[in-house]
């Protein structure tokens, strides 16, 4: 297959964070050294390789930066301080940049402002919704278990609705963009193609990747794979209590503490908190040659959002079942203005969204393999 | 009556400012700005600012002494502020290589409506302030007043030709120095001749075979030992280290540390009783550690002089006062005395080579490889012992085995390996060590996977490389017949070794192939590369060689590549940079027919002294007399 070179393509990813591919010289220890390089997926330096050439197509079709866990092993042994595991990040950025059709993905990664600005001004407006227009005000007579009326506070039945629609707009932009994902990897590559039954025999590999992150695992550094896991988990029970059970989450009732909602609610906000600590520890640390050696400020909106969502829960949950109406009530306004923005923004257009990415590439990783394979044992039969 | 206005003084020492953390504008400033590193790493000693500030401050009340870290780097305006606000006409740029801030500062000048001309260079170093052992502060202090009062500086010091001893030191005895030794003894010149170690040989003689022609290295190198030890004009020292040279060029004088040999060189007569006799098991370092030699020893059959000596550290006579086995035995009387001292000779000398060598990249720093963890993974030095028909195998590729002490040696007994594979660029071209081509590895590497396959012609060698650098005469065809032997050339560097039970598995990218690779492997051979010596540092300081990361620095790589910064003092082999045999040897040559050309002379390229301070500094009185009325 003929490749196009754009020799604008290495000036392009540059945006998207500190990279230094001009460095390699194609030693192969990073491939060698990466727990994850199998047959048929020799990465990092298969980017680097890209990179330099300007073969954009081939660099868009790769679904590699997304299995790399980021260990920071090929980094550690690079000799040209080249930092491959740097560049995966910034690769994983572009990437989430090409496979967004709006563009606003490109905009806040290369630009701090767009970003902030944008939390600011969605923050500010959700703000608003609740404060100034909220039919009900501060409510505060107290249910008979001395638990805040919050229901009555904010219409359940109105924030429920609006849950629905954001996450219907979520969905909507992840399932478009994932289908660009797929245009680049699969449908555009010729070369290989793809039996439609393979899309359905492997598709396990979808829900064991997301829920489990073996892949990760394979990485040495077991306390970044447990961290990183606690912190998914916690977030996806999290977002799956208040954006589909909301009704069923959030109550007036005070629950006892073994109940379904509240063990969920506190395993969630432990997985995060720990999760969290780890992650804001380490890119405060930036140790030399490690995973959070350099930090983007995608990078740290992710952490610093999602550690005040958090706090702000916390807040909110104690408020709560105390019976301190008027606290509760502008913490939860205060926790709505982080919490929307943080899942408007990064889920579809920056950081979160590796969250659908991460398992589709392993999905379609394995589908291109069993492909390739497969297309390899008819022609054996033909020829025979 | 017209406005008063200063002189600032820059006192500029570009090696102080590097990582010095409130030091970042000017250092980057340097780093782009001056053409090579050598401006970090001069090994002169350096001045004390201070003291010279406070001496310009006697002699003028219209100076200003000026800090070049406190002052911007980044923007001439900035500094051209500062000029004009604190009524500066005039600049004088002290130290070392002040000519790289010159044109920034001159800049600045003309910004602030001041004469670009008014910048003024007093480089301590051009104008003879410099000796041996660094800058004199005396001369210095008269160098920075002559730039301040502009007075010619060949009052300071002139560039003279000075007379010259016609007797040459040559530091170390390996191929560079026993060739330079041997040409300048052949043009009927005396020369002493100092190595560290009990023999002369060096690494060369370690070696089995030379690339790309195949010789044997010992054929070329031992009747050239023989004739540096025979020659009339050679005082051969060895066991001897150089501790002190003073003087000047064309003249001079170094102290030579004779260490306790505890034989008597003229007596041994080289019979080896005391060796067979002797308890005591240390590591051959001829042998690169892969054998085991005796605490009287001789480092090799034919070593120059070829008369045994003392290991004091490991002998337990002299450590514990037990044994004296040595003594007993030896049919001379009196040729073993355990209380031989330490002695100084001092010698004088016009000309001095200094042919230091390397030493090799410890492959224990590269921990993914398992060097020292897997017995069955080597280095190239140790690779070379193994197959030398010399060496502790007789020339069999046997895989290492336990002595009763545990020792990992190798022995005439054991298995052959079927898979070897050789490791390109340990511990070269990688930033985590260092960051220079060895030069020689690419070349010695293809020569030991000739060598395995003229041994077993059944085994199958694999070359992991990143880059083939096969860059002199008859190397490139010396690689395309490595090729057509048989030998697999991998491209990519092996990332990791592990043991899987006698097997070493490697684990790389075959970049041609675009495949993972995972082979086992019987045994690996590291290419480690060549490093300056630990004490480089060391001897440069004695010497007043400049150098750049450890390697000495030449007075001009491309038209004086053997010459230094001091007048009679040159470099030859690889202290001076990795290269392989060939070059050495003629690097050698070059230094030795540099050294014979200022003998001939009669004369040697140096500094004369001028007017001293005192009377530069009554002279400058004057001005400051008139300065201040």
């Amino acid at each position: 297959m003929s490749h196009r070179v754009d020799p604008t393509l290495i000036k392009e990813v540059e945006k998207f964070g500190k990279g230094s591919w001009n460095e390699c010289f194609h030693c192969g220890q990073c491939t060698a050294n990466c727990p994850l390089t199998e047959e048929g997926s020799l990465f990092p330096r298969s980017g680097y390789r890209a990179l330099q050439m300007g073969m954009r197509d081939k660099l868009q079709a790769g679904v590699e930066p997304w299995l790399c866990y980021y260990c920071g092993d090929c980094s550690k042994q690079c000799p040209r301080d080249a930092n491959p595991g740097e560049t995966m990040m910034v690769l994983r950025r572009w990437l989430t940049s090409r496979y967004d059709w709006t563009g606003l993905a490109k905009k806040f990664y290369t630009s701090h402002w767009w970003e902030l600005i944008a939390v600011l001004v969605i923050g500010t407006i959700v703000g608003l919704l609740f404060s100034v227009f909220n039919p009900n005000g501060i409510v505060t007579e107290l249910n008979p278990d001395g638990g805040v009326r919050i229901n009555d506070m904010f219409p359940i039945k109105w924030v429920h609705l609006g849950d629905l629609v954001m996450a219907a707009c979520i969905a909507f932009l992840l399932v478009t963009n994932l289908f660009r994902m797929w245009y680049f990897t699969i449908l555009k590559q010729k070369e290989t193609r793809v039996p439609f039954v393979l899309y359905f025999t492997e598709v396990w590999n979808l829900v064991v990747h997301f829920a489990t992150q073996k892949k990760f695992n394979k990485c040495d550094n077991k306390k970044y794979w447990a961290g990183h896991w606690l912190l998914m988990s916690g977030y996806v029970i999290m977002f799956t209590m208040i954006v589909a059970f909301l009704p069923w989450f959030q109550t007036d009732i005070i629950y006892e503490w073994y109940e379904p909602q509240r063990l969920l609610g506190y395993y969630a906000t432990f997985g995060l908190t720990v999760g969290l600590i780890y992650f804001f520890w380490g890119r405060i640390k930036k140790a030399a040659k490690s995973t959070f050696q350099f930090s983007h400020i995608s990078d740290w909106l992710f952490i610093i959002m999602l550690l005040l969502t958090t706090l702000t829960g916390i807040a909110l949950h104690f408020f709560r079942i105390y019976g301190m109406a008027e606290a509760t009530y502008w913490m939860y306004i205060f926790h709505m203005a982080i919490l929307v923005p943080m899942l408007v923004i990064e889920v579809p257009f920056s950081k979160w969204s590796h969250l659908a990415y991460r398992p589709f590439a392993a999905y379609f990783a394995r589908v291109k393999k069993a492909a390739v394979s497969r297309n390899a044992v008819k022609e054996k039969l033909v020829l025979n | 009556m017209a406005e008063k206005k200063l002189t600032a003084v820059i006192f500029f020492n570009p090696r102080n400012y590097r990582n010095k953390a409130d030091c970042a504008e000017l250092s980057a400033y340097i780093q782009t700005h001056s053409g090579h590193d050598a401006v970090w790493n001069s090994s002169v000693q350096p001045w004390d600012d201070a003291e010279l500030a406070a001496y310009i401050r006697l002699y003028s009340n219209v100076a200003e002494v000026w800090d070049p870290c406190e002052l911007p780097w980044d923007n001439a305006e900035k500094l051209a502020k500062k000029i004009s606000a604190k009524k500066i006409s005039r600049i004088v740029i002290a130290g070392e290589l002040p000519g790289i801030i010159k044109s920034y500062v001159a800049r600045a000048m003309m910004l602030a409506g001041e004469s670009a001309e008014q910048v003024w260079l007093a480089d301590f170093h051009e104008h003879g302030a410099s000796d041996l052992q660094g800058i004199s502060s005396d001369k210095a202090k008269a160098v920075l007043l002559a730039a301040f009062y502009q007075l010619p500086f060949e009052m300071i010091s002139v560039p003279a030709e000075l007379p010259v001893n016609p007797t040459t030191l040559v530091i170390g005895g390996g191929i560079a120095g026993s060739q330079a030794s041997l040409e300048i003894a052949e043009a009927g010149l005396d020369v002493y001749l100092v190595e560290r170690s009990g023999t002369i040989g060096g690494h060369m003689a370690m070696f089995d075979k030379t690339f790309p022609t195949l010789d044997c290295a010992a054929c070329i190198l031992t009747p050239k030992m023989v004739e540096v030890g025979q020659h009339p004009h050679i005082k051969l020292r060895t066991y001897c280290e150089v501790k002190e040279v003073t003087g000047v060029p064309g003249n001079y004088t170094v102290k030579i540390l004779k260490k306790a040999r505890m034989v008597n060189l003229s007596t041994c007569i080289g019979c080896g009783t005391c060796t067979e006799k002797c308890p005591v098991n240390v590591f051959s370092e001829f042998d690169s550690g892969t054998t085991m030699r005796k605490a009287i020893y001789i480092p090799f059959p034919q070593a120059v002089p070829n008369k045994y000596l003392i290991d004091v550290a490991n002998c337990t006579k002299i450590t514990a006062n037990k044994c004296g086995v040595c003594a007993k035995v030896c049919p001379v009387a009196d040729c073993i005395d355990y209380n031989e001292k330490d002695t100084e000779e001092i010698i004088t000398v016009g000309n001095i080579i200094v042919a230091t060598g390397f030493k090799t990249f410890d492959a224990t720093r590269v921990e993914q490889y398992g060097y020292g963890k897997y017995p069955n993974v080597l280095t190239s030095l140790e690779f070379e012992r193994l197959i030398n028909a010399s060496g502790p195998t007789g020339g069999e590729i046997n895989f290492r085995v336990q002595d009763k002490k545990q020792n990992w040696i190798f022995t005439q007994t054991g298995d052959s390996p079927r898979k070897v594979g050789v490791i390109h660029c340990v511990g070269s071209r990688d930033e985590n060590h260092n960051s220079h081509c060895s030069k020689v590895c690419c070349m010695y590497s293809l020569k030991l996977a000739h060598l395995v396959k003229e041994k077993l012609p059944d085994a199958e060698v694999y070359e992991y490389y990143i880059d083939m650098r096969a860059f002199g005469k008859g190397y490139e065809e010396f690689y395309e017949r490595i090729r057509e032997e048989g030998i697999h050339m991998i491209r990519g560097k092996t990332a990791k070794i592990e043991e899987s039970g006698k097997k070493l598995k490697l684990r790389g990218e075959d970049m041609e192939g675009g495949k993972l690779l995972e082979q086992e492997m019987d045994m690996v051979i590291l290419a480690v590369g060549l490093e300056p010596r630990e004490d480089a540092g060391e001897i440069a300081r004695m010497i007043g060689l400049d150098t750049e990361k450890g390697w000495f620095r030449e007075a001009n790589q491309l038209s004086d590549p053997v010459g230094t910064s001091n007048g009679g003092i040159y470099v030859a082999g690889v202290c001076q940079g990795p290269k392989d045999i060939p070059d050495t040897v003629a690097q050698a040559s070059a230094a030795a027919s540099r050294v014979i050309q200022c003998v001939i002379r009669g004369k040697v390229a140096g500094n004369q002294n001028g007017v001293p301070l005192s009377e530069i500094e009554t002279m400058v009185k004057q001005f400051s007399m008139e300065e201040i009325a």
